[in-house]
C-alpha cells in the first residue's frame, strides 16, 4: 500500500518533466493547435533580422503573434539572469551568440535549454545540435581590401602579420572590449601546435618562446601586440579602416565575413583572405534555445523550427533573412549561398565553445599585460 | 536630548533615508558582490595591475582634471559675458552654450575624427590630412583629442551652473564697488568670482566627474594609441563577463574620484558663506565692454559653432548619407521617411514609418519629466538640508551621496541596481522590467547635476528672509513654496533642464534596465548603430536632440519671464 502510493507520488512528481520531453518530440502538426492555444511567443534575438522573421512568422502561422526584441547577447545574457532571479518569464525563445558564455553560464546554469525540432534533427551534424542547436554559422576572420590589392589576399601566414612590413598595419576590435575578438585570440592559443608549424614555413626554423610565455599561439598574440596592432571600438569602424576605398597600401583587419555583403552601400572593397596559414580566423555558431520555463512552450518550439528554415531548397521564408553570403546554414540539405566559399573550402576555425571557455579568462589576462 | 531638537534634524534624516535607498543601497550592494573576491588582488597588486588599473588610473585623473579646468574656464568665460555684461547677441550665445551637452559626446569624437583623423587607422584620412597636413598621432588619437573633445561637450555643464549663479549676484555688491572707484578688473576678481566660487566648484566637479565616467570618447579616439580609461577597462571586464573585476573598478573609480574632487574642494573653497540674494537689492547693470565688445563676441560665437553646429552637421549629414565614407553625397531622406524597399539599406524602412518610434517618443517624454521632476524634488530638499542646517556628519554625508553617483559609470550603475532590485527585497516584489525601476535609478543617477544646481542656488539665498518668514509662524514646507522656490527658481529651471536632458540622452544605464515592451529613443538608437544601421542611429539621436533644443526654449522662455522687471 505505501509503495503503491510512493509510487503514485513519484509519477506525480515526473509529470512536468515527462510533459516538457513529450512537446521536444511532437511534430509540427501536434504542436501547432497547442501553439495556437497559448496564441503568442516571445523571442530575444542578437540580430535586427529577426524584425523579417516576426512578419513572416505571422503569415505563416496566423493567430500566433510573435513579439521580438533585438538586443545584444551580452546584453540578453545579463537580462536572462537577471529575470531568472526576478521570477518572470521573459523570452520563450532565445536566439544568441557568444557561445562560450552561453554554454559555461546560461545552459549549466538551467537558464536556457536545448531544443532540436525533429524535423530537422537528421540533417544535422552532432557538433550542431549539441549542447544546444546551431542556426547558421557566423565569422571573425582575416579581411583585405581588393582595391588596394588586386593580385589577391597580401598575406598567406598569419605570423605575416608579426613582421615590420604590418607593423601599425593590422586593425581589430579590442579583444577586451568584444567577447568574439576574445574567443578568436583564444583559438590562435587553442591551435597552438599549428601556430608552431606555421612559424617554421613562415621563418623557416622552429618557433622559439620568449620567457614566461607557454606556447606559440601565445607568442603570436604577443607578437602581433608587439607590432603595433591598432585597436577599435567596433566591427564598423574596422571594416571602414580596411574596406574604404581609394588607400594605397590598406591595412589588413580581422571582421566578419558577411560585411562583404555591405560593400556596394558603403563603397568598400572588402575581401576575405582565404589562403592563410594555418587558419584565418574562427567559424562560430548563432544558437537557438527555449526558456525551461517558457510562458509558451508550444510556440516558442515552433518558432525554432522556423527559424531553421523550410524544407526548400534555401530554407524559405524563415531562414531567408540569414541566407546571405558569409554566413553558413548548419542544415546539411539548404543549398550553400553561391557567391560565398563553401564552408567546406573555407580556413577557419571551428570554435569549439566547452575548450574556449576553459582558457578564455587567462588569454584575457596575457592581453591585459601586453595592452 | 539637545541633540534631538536641534533645528533641521528631521528634514535632514529624512533625506538622508531617501539617499540611502537611491544611491547608499545599490553601492553596497555592489561592494558586497566583490568581498573577498579575488578580483581585488588582481586589479591592484598582481602582474595585471598595471594595464588593468594603475595605467588607465593616471589617464582618467589626468583626463578628468584637465577637462574640468578646461570646461571652467571656457564655461565661466562664456557665462560671465552672457549674464554680466553687455555682450551683443548674449542671447543667441547663451542659448547655444547650453546645446553642446545635449549632443551626445560620440558625434563630437565623430566630428574630430572627420577632421583630424591620420592614417593610423586606414579607412581614408580625414579633411585636414586630406588637405596635405601632416596630422601627428597625438593630435589624432590618445589624451589630447580625448580631453578636448570632452571639454567641447561637458563645458555647458559649468556654463549652465555658473550662469545660473552669477545671474543672481546681487547688483548692489557691484554698484557699491563700481562706485567706490573699483575697477573691472577688480570687481571680478574681488566680488564676481569669490561670490560664485560654489558654482565653480560645482560646474568643475560636475565636468570632472562627467569625464571620468565618460566611455563613448576614449573607446572612440583612444583606442587606436590603446589608452584605455577606467571606463573603457570597466565596460570591456563587464562585456567579457569579468564582471567582478568591472564592479572593483567601479568602486575604486568612485573612490579615488571622490578623493581628487574632496581634495580640489578643500584647496579651493576658502570661505564658505555666500549669501547674495537678500530681501532686498535689485539688478545689477551689466558691464560695459567697450571696445572689446565685438572680438570677445566674435570669440564666444567661434566658440559655439565648433561646438554645436560643427557636431550638428555631421550627424545631420550621416543620417542623410547612404555610405558613411562619403557624407556629403547621394543624400536621401530614406532613412527618415522612407518606406521598406528590399533592394536599400537591407530591407529597413525609415525611422518614422517604425511603430516603436511613437511609443518610444511618449516613453522618453514621460520618463524624462517624471525623472526630472523627482530628481530635483530630492535634490532641492538635499540642498536646503545640507547648506540651511549644518548638522556634523549628516550634513556632510547627505552631500557626498547627492554627488556620488556621478561618478559611477552608468553601465556599473544599471548592474548594481539590478543586483539589488532585482529579485523580490521581503513583501515588496522584484522592481526587474518595471518603469519604476528605471525610474528610480534614473533619479539616483541625476541627482548630482540636481544638488549641485540646487546647492550653488540656495548658498545664495540669504537666511534673513527665511527666518522672517519662521518668526511669523511659517512652516517648513510653508517656507519652501512660498520663499525658497520662487527665489530658487532661476537655478532650479537650470537643474530640471539638465536633469531632463541628461535622462532622454542616457544609454548607459536604460539598456540594462528598460522594459522591452516600453523602449525609449536612445535604445532605440543603439539598436539601430549595434545593427550597422548607422544613419538610423543617427536620425533617432537628432530627434533626441530636438527634443532637448524644445526643453531648452521653454526653459529659455521661462527664465525670460522671470527676467522681465529688468
Amino acid at each position: 500500500m505505501r509503495a503503491a502510493f510512493a509510487s503514485a507520488l513519484a509519477l506525480f512528481a515526473a509529470l512536468p518533466a515527462f510533459a516538457q520531453d513529450n512537446l521536444d518530440t511532437l511534430d509540427n502538426a501536434a504542436l501547432l493547435p497547442k501553439a495556437q492555444a497559448e496564441g503568442k511567443v516571445t523571442v530575444y534575438a542578437f540580430t535586427s533580422r529577426i524584425g523579417r522573421v516576426e512578419t513572416a512568422f505571422e503569415a505563416a502561422y496566423p493567430g500566433i503573434d510573435m513579439v521580438s526584441f533585438d538586443m545584444s547577447s551580452t546584453e540578453q545574457i545579463a537580462r536572462i539572469k537577471s529575470e531568472a532571479q526576478a521570477g518572470l518569464p521573459g523570452a520563450d525563445v532565445i536566439y544568441i551568440s557568444d557561445a562560450p558564455v552561453v554554454m559555461t553560464e546560461l545552459l549549466a546554469g538551467g537558464l536556457i535549454a536545448p531544443y532540436v525540432p525533429p524535423r530537422v534533427a537528421a540533417d544535422l551534424p552532432d557538433a550542431m545540435k549539441s549542447p544546444l542547436l546551431a542556426q547558421r554559422l557566423s565569422t571573425k576572420v582575416l579581411m583585405y581590401n581588393e582595391e588596394s590589392y588586386p593580385q589577391g589576399a597580401p598575406v598567406d601566414n598569419l605570423w605575416d602579420l608579426t613582421t615590420p612590413e604590418w607593423k601599425g598595419k593590422v586593425v581589430m576590435v579590442d579583444p577586451l572590449q568584444r567577447g568574439d575578438y576574445l574567443d578568436l585570440m583564444t583559438e590562435i592559443v587553442l591551435k597552438s601546435d599549428m601556430m608552431a608549424e606555421a612559424y617554421q614555413a613562415q621563418f623557416g626554423k622552429p618557433i622559439q618562446l620568449a620567457s614566461g610565455v607557454e606556447n606559440a599561439g601565445q607568442q603570436f598574440i604577443a607578437d602581433l601586440f608587439a607590432n603595433d596592432v591598432v585597436l577599435m571600438g567596433s566591427t564598423d569602424d574596422v571594416n571602414a579602416a580596411v574596406g574604404a576605398k581609394g588607400q594605397s597600401a590598406a591595412p589588413i583587419g580581422f571582421t566578419s565575413y558577411s560585411d562583404r555583403r555591405d560593400n556596394e552601400d558603403e563603397g568598400w572593397a572588402l575581401q576575405v583572405a582565404n589562403d592563410v596559414m594555418p587558419a584565418n580566423g574562427i567559424v562560430f555558431p548563432a544558437l537557438l534555445a527555449v526558456n525551461p520555463k517558457a510562458a509558451n512552450p508550444a510556440a516558442a518550439r515552433l518558432a525554432v523550427d522556423f527559424l531553421m528554415g523550410d524544407d526548400s531548397e534555401t530554407g524559405g521564408d524563415g531562414f531567408k533573412p540569414f541566407y546571405v553570403a558569409g554566413d553558413w546554414p548548419t542544415r546539411s540539405d539548404i543549398a550553400p549561398h553561391p557567391d560565398a566559399i563553401p564552408l567546406d573550402q573555407f580556413n577557419g576555425w571551428i570554435i569549439d565553445p566547452a575548450q574556449t571557455a576553459q582558457i578564455r579568462a587567462e588569454v584575457a589576462d596575457l592581453i591585459l599585460t601586453l595592452q | 536630548m539637545d541633540f534631538l531638537r536641534r533645528p533641521g534634524l528631521v528634514p535632514t534624516l529624512g533625506v538622508l533615508a531617501v539617499l540611502a535607498a537611491l544611491v547608499l543601497a545599490p553601492l553596497l550592494t555592489i561592494m558586497g558582490q566583490t568581498l573577498g573576491s579575488a578580483a581585488w588582488g588582481d586589479v591592484l597588486a598582481s602582474r595585471l595591475a598595471p594595464n588593468l588599473f594603475w595605467r588607465p588610473l593616471a589617464n582618467t585623473m589626468l583626463v578628468g582634471s584637465a577637462v574640468a579646468l578646461g570646461c571652467v574656464l571656457i564655461g565661466g568665460f562664456l557665462a560671465w559675458l552672457v549674464t554680466m555684461t553687455d555682450l551683443p547677441l548674449r542671447r543667441v550665445i547663451g542659448f547655444m552654450a547650453t546645446l553642446p551637452f545635449m549632443i551626445p559626446s560620440f558625434a563630437t569624437a565623430l566630428a574630430w575624427g572627420t577632421l583630424f583623423r591620420n592614417d593610423r587607422t586606414g579607412g581614408g584620412a580625414g579633411l585636414l590630412q586630406g588637405l596635405g597636413l601632416h596630422i601627428p598621432d597625438w593630435l589624432a588619437w590618445g589624451i589630447v583629442p580625448t580631453v578636448i573633445v570632452l571639454i567641447a561637450h561637458y563645458y555647458a555643464l559649468a556654463f549652465t551652473v555658473i550662469a545660473a549663479a552669477l545671474g543672481s549676484v546681487n547688483g548692489d555688491l557691484v554698484q557699491a564697488a563700481a562706485m567706490t572707484g573699483a575697477s573691472r578688473r577688480r570687481i571680478l576678481f574681488g566680488i564676481v568670482l569669490p561670490v560664485v566660487t560654489p558654482a565653480l566648484l560645482a560646474g568643475g566637479s560636475l565636468a570632472f566627474a562627467g569625464a571620468v565616467s565618460n566611455f563613448a570618447t576614449p573607446a572612440l579616439l583612444g583606442l587606436p594609441v590603446r589608452m584605455q580609461t577606467l571606463s573603457t577597462r570597466l565596460f570591456g571586464m563587464i562585456e567579457i563577463g569579468q564582471t567582478e573585476r568591472g564592479y572593483v573598478l567601479a568602486i575604486l573609480l568612485i573612490a579615488v574620484s571622490a578623493l581628487f574632487l574632496g581634495i580640489g574642494n578643500r584647496l579651493l573653497a576658502g570661505r564658505r558663506s555666500f549669501a547674495t540674494i537678500t530681501g532686498k537689492g535689485g539688478r545689477g547693470t551689466r558691464m560695459a565692454l567697450g571696445r572689446a565688445k565685438w572680438p570677445l563676441c566674435a570669440v564666444a560665437l567661434a566658440l559655439c559653432l565648433v561646438t554645436t553646429i560643427l557636431p550638428i552637421l555631421l550627424l545631420l549629414a550621416a543620417s542623410l548619407a547612404p555610405q558613411s565614407s562619403a557624407l556629403f553625397s547621394g543624400w536621401t531622406l530614406h532613412f527618415w521617411t522612407g518606406a521598406a524597399d528590399p533592394a536599400f539599406a537591407r530591407g529597413q524602412p525609415g525611422i518614422f514609418q517604425n511603430p516603436q518610434l511613437l511609443t518610444a517618443i511618449w516613453v522618453t517624454l514621460g520618463v524624462g519629466a517624471a525623472v526630472a521632476v523627482a530628481a530635483n524634488a530630492v535634490g532641492l530638499l538635499t540642498a536646503i538640508a545640507t547648506t540651511r542646517w549644518r548638522i556634523p556628519f549628516l550634513s556632510e554625508t547627505a552631500n557626498q551621496l547627492g554627488f556620488l553617483p556621478m561618478l559611477l559609470p552608468g553601465i556599473a550603475f544599471g548592474a548594481a541596481y539590478i543586483a539589488l532590485y532585482g529579485a523580490p527585497i521581503g513583501p515588496f516584489p522584484a522592481l526587474y522590467g518595471t518603469p519604476l525601476l528605471l525610474g528610480l535609478a534614473l533619479t539616483a543617477a541625476t541627482l548630482p547635476y540636481a544638488v549641485q544646481t540646487g546647492r550653488a542656488t540656495i548658498a545664495q539665498i540669504s537666511g534673513e528672509i527665511d527666518e522672517a518668514a519662521r518668526m511669523t509662524g511659517a512652516g517648513f514646507f510653508r517656507r519652501i513654496g512660498a520663499i525658497t522656490l520662487p527665489l530658487a527658481s532661476r537655478g532650479l529651471i537650470a537643474g530640471l533642464l539638465l536633469t531632463f536632458v541628461s535622462v532622454i540622452g542616457d544609454l548607459a544605464i536604460v539598456v540594462l534596465l528598460y522594459a522591452p515592451q516600453t523602449p525609449v529613443l536612445s535604445v532605440l538608437s543603439y539598436r539601430y548603430a549595434s545593427d550597422g544601421f548607422h544613419q538610423f542611429a543617427n536620425a533617432v539621436t537628432l530627434l533626441i536632440l530636438a527634443i532637448s533644443v524644445i526643453a531648452t526654449l521653454a526653459a529659455n522662455m521661462l527664465r525670460g519671464r522671470k527676467e522681465s522687471p529688468e
